[in-house]
């Protein structure tokens, strides 16, 4: 092959090409591709203002013989008409894009995927971390768009920009303040950063997405998992794929990095920016990524989030107790950490594959920090055994100093269907009974836990509230079946409760199905 | 399914914009590997009675095929007619009205240059303008070239031609499928996506613009065309699935006034054909084919 033959066909579009001159260009372009069929052709749209179908059947000829052909300089309008038209599709087209500097400007928000900055009073950019990430804001351009149509405000980008050797997508965002910016600056105002940062949280979860518009997170967090089996003991490593597994599918929306700085106040409204990780799936994958954001990721280090937030740990901590007690709707503290130990599950899977695949494994702190996180994961994943949770069902080690949560659990349920206080009283005691006797007996001489479901339901209203344990299967109605391994004395009392609980109860079942002692307490109200 | 057949439904000869007589094209239609052709002039069916006259057995398939430039309040359309009688008035009428409107419009023109620019051509120059079956911007362009009014074809549509616009008349869309149909063939929109020609319609405009033109009675579209994108031919199959439309192909072939090649038309030798091509092959088949078998 000669040289001449070798190099690429290059050719200069400029102006407009409509079908009145589109028969000149073509003739042009066909004589220098004479006898070079199959050499690359670049066409350098820098000065095409505009072209219409004509122009672009001639594209399309020279492509049929030509097919490695690139396209470089477009402006918006002419990219708009490639795309359009399958252009891009077809072939490598780039786009031209304006240069924007970002020396001096305010960070304002960090993301998995980039960082952005306020460039001027009424503007931010987005500066992707991946210098090949025009596909990447394409992506976010669309989710964002999916995420407005579907009711979730947020600001979408008008323009795509060559920050260095990066590309920026860039935003308008007038006068706005992120939230981690409130917290640090003005920490009076947590308890509201709460209740708006919890909102949009409710809002996003609540969001049901067509189906296959967004990715389905539980399988990345799948990926993360299996990634995991080679670094935890075979059992461990098997577990952690299980729990993950049996997260049901869900339709609804999550962000999947929504932390404080992806929270903007715009003038007395509030924006969800940073898009490109919106999923859909379990909000535990989401509690888990929030989890991360202000306690997982400075567990080691605890200035990291001094860092990435601006604001120190104890605000951190305190804003995801309060902001998880806010989404469950709970100040019970046996339900808030059951949901926090089943989020640090994910959270840790999550955070150790990531510092892996960074040669986290590769330094002392790095491998401190892994460990740390290790240790935590190994012991969570001895006693959660599901990762999803409902606000009705409370679960916590059976024991009786837990009691009070479980009554608490129960009253503040109770209390939000207006029942008697006579009801109520009965309903608590009758509990107590029954979770002592669990705490007691159930896994005796060891510990377990123990779970308790209150459900309100129908005309009549009826509390229905179920225990579930798996130790020892024991039905504590059959009193003439007593468990004779006990001591004489503890065998009456709790006969006697039972009693007690059977005469003001509507109705009182056990039964024993998959492992699980099952008792179920009925009362009208 | 039925079988496939390598095929080409639009193409143009020296009686439209074409360069390639209606004699001459046959052969050229059979050495690109067609078995099935159709010529398509613009607004003109005289290549197509003489094909119907001297084609043989040897030759590819060939049905009898126009098309119609038209305009109405909503925009311009090229509507293509197949397996037409051409003896029928019906579509003669059609043709008519067309080539009056374009008659008119040429002389127009010349007047506006006259008058405008004082450019004038010997009558015998113009009287071979006349006899054309298509006369238009590109005939007088030659004219002026020829005359040293302006150094190029181009220049002469842009600079001059181009510098009056006349409120003309043209046949509209319902006309001209109304003739088709009254000649017995099915009227087929052309190149959909790029509107008469040079345009780009898609999405919602699209969308209405077949609805009205079905409404009129419009029975498929060419949604395979030489000049579509993989991406324009999907867009189009959809938009014939769901309107219930016949599927057509063609390369708007004019020779070598056009780079295009017979027979590149977007439908690959090794692709199953979408079920309204093999509908419109069919229909077509009840009706008269000229030439050898498909």
């Amino acid at each position: 092959m000669s040289e001449h033959e070798a190099g690429a066909v290059t050719f200069a579009l400029k102006g407009r090409i409509d079908s009145l001159n589109a028969p000149e260009m073509e003739r042009q372009l066909m004589e220098q591709l004479a006898g070079r069929a199959d050499a690359p052709v670049e066409i350098d749209a820098s000065e095409l203002q505009y072209i219409s179908s004509a122009g672009l059947r001639v594209l399309l000829r020279v492509k049929k013989t030509n097919p490695d052909m690139t396209i470089t300089g477009v402006n918006s309008d002419v990219y708009e008409v490639l795309d359009m038209t399958g252009f891009t599709e077809l072939m490598t087209v780039e786009k031209a894009y304006r240069t924007v500097s970002v020396e001096g400007c305010e960070e304002i928000g960090r993301g998995a995927n980039g960082t952005i900055y306020r460039i001027d009073r009424d503007n931010v950019v987005k500066v992707y971390n991946n210098p090949d990430a025009l596909e990447d804001i394409q992506h976010e351009r669309e989710v964002a768009r999916l995420a407005l149509v579907l009711g979730i405000p947020t600001a979408i980008s008008y323009d795509v920009v060559k920050v260095g050797d990066s590309y920026g997508s860039v935003f308008e965002l007038l006068n706005a303040s992120s939230f981690s910016k409130i917290l640090a600056t003005e920490p009076e105002r947590m308890d509201w950063c709460v209740k708006e940062y919890v909102d949009m949280l409710r809002k996003i979860h609540g969001t049901l997405v067509p189906e296959g518009k967004l990715p389905d997170v539980r399988l990345t967090a799948l990926g993360w998992a299996e990634f995991m089996r080679d670094y935890l003991p075979e059992e461990a490593g098997a577990k952690l794929v299980a729990l993950v597994e049996a997260v049901p599918h869900d339709d609804h929306m999550i962000h999947g990095d929504y932390h404080t700085k992806n929270l903007e106040l715009q003038n007395d409204e509030v924006l969800l920016i940073d898009m490109d990780t919106l999923a859909v799936g379990h909000p535990i994958f989401e509690l888990a990524s929030i989890y991360n954001s202000f306690v997982g990721y400075s567990e080691y280090d605890h200035e990291v989030i001094r860092r990435f937030q601006g604001f120190d740990r104890e605000t951190g901590v305190t804003f995801w107790r309060k902001s998880l007690a806010a989404y469950l709707g709970t100040a019970n503290e046996m339900k808030l950490r059951e949901v926090e130990d089943k989020a640090r599950v994910v959270g840790y899977t999550r955070m150790i594959r990531r510092s892996i695949r960074r040669r986290g494994l590769e330094t002392p702190e790095g491998r401190a920090e892994i460990d740390l996180w290790k240790s935590e994961l190994l012991e969570l994943l001895e006693r959660v055994d599901a990762l999803t949770f409902d606000p009705d069902e409370l679960e916590l080690e059976a024991v009786v100093e837990n009691l009070p949560y479980v009554q608490e659990f129960i009253d503040s349920h109770l209390e939000k269907t207006g029942c008697p206080p006579r009801a109520q009283m009965q309903i608590g005691l009758a509990a107590e009974e029954i979770f002592v006797n669990i705490a007691s007996y159930a896994y005796a001489p060891e510990k377990g836990r123990a779970k308790v479901r209150v459900e309100v339901s129908g005309d009549p209203v009826t509390v229905t509230i179920t225990f579930l344990d798996r130790g020892m299967p024991y039905d504590p109605l059959q009193k003439e079946d007593p468990d004779v391994t006990l001591p004489a004395e503890e065998r009456d009392i709790g006969g006697l409760g039972i009693l007690l609980t059977k005469k003001t109860m509507d109705d009182v079942a056990y039964e024993y199905r998959d492992g699980q002692n099952i008792l179920t307490l009925k009362k009208k109200i | 399914m039925a079988q496939t057949v390598r095929l080409d439904l639009h193409m143009h000869t020296t009686v439209s914009d074409g360069t390639d007589t209606p004699e001459q094209l046959p052969e050229k239609v059979r050495k690109a590997g067609l078995r099935l052709f159709s010529v398509t002039d613009h607004d003109a069916v005289k290549a197509c009675r003489i094909l119907r006259d001297t084609l043989t057995e040897a030759d590819p398939a060939f049905i009898t095929g126009v098309e119609f430039s038209c305009r109405d309040e909503e925009g311009k359309y090229h509507i293509l007619g197949y397996g037409y009688d051409p003896e029928t008035e019906a579509v003669q009428r059609v043709v008519r009205t067309g080539h009056g409107f374009r008659m008119k419009k040429v002389r127009a023109r010349l007047d506006f240059l006259k008058t405008e620019f004082g450019f004038t051509f010997p009558e015998e120059d113009l009287a071979e303008l006349f006899e054309q079956d298509n006369p238009g911007k590109p005939h007088i362009g030659n004219l002026m070239v020829k005359y040293g009014y302006a150094p190029t074809k181009e220049k002469a549509i842009t600079e001059y031609i181009n510098k009056v616009r006349f409120r003309s008349e043209y046949v509209r869309p319902e006309e001209a499928i109304r003739g088709i149909l009254g000649s017995g063939g099915i009227p087929v929109l052309a190149h959909p996506a790029f509107g008469s020609g040079d345009e780009l319609i898609v999405g919602e405009e699209m969308d209405a613009r077949l609805k009205r033109l079905t409404a009129m009675g419009l029975q498929g579209v060419e949604a395979f065309y030489s000049g579509f994108t993989p991406k324009l031919i999907r867009q189009m199959l959809e938009y014939a699935d769901a309107c219930g439309l016949y599927v057509t192909a063609g390369s708007d072939y004019h020779g070598t006034n056009k780079l295009i090649p017979l027979g590149d038309t977007g439908v690959d030798g090794t692709m199953d054909w979408p079920e309204g091509l093999h509908r419109f092959v069919e229909e077509i088949q009840g009706r008269t084919i000229y030439g050898g078998k498909i």
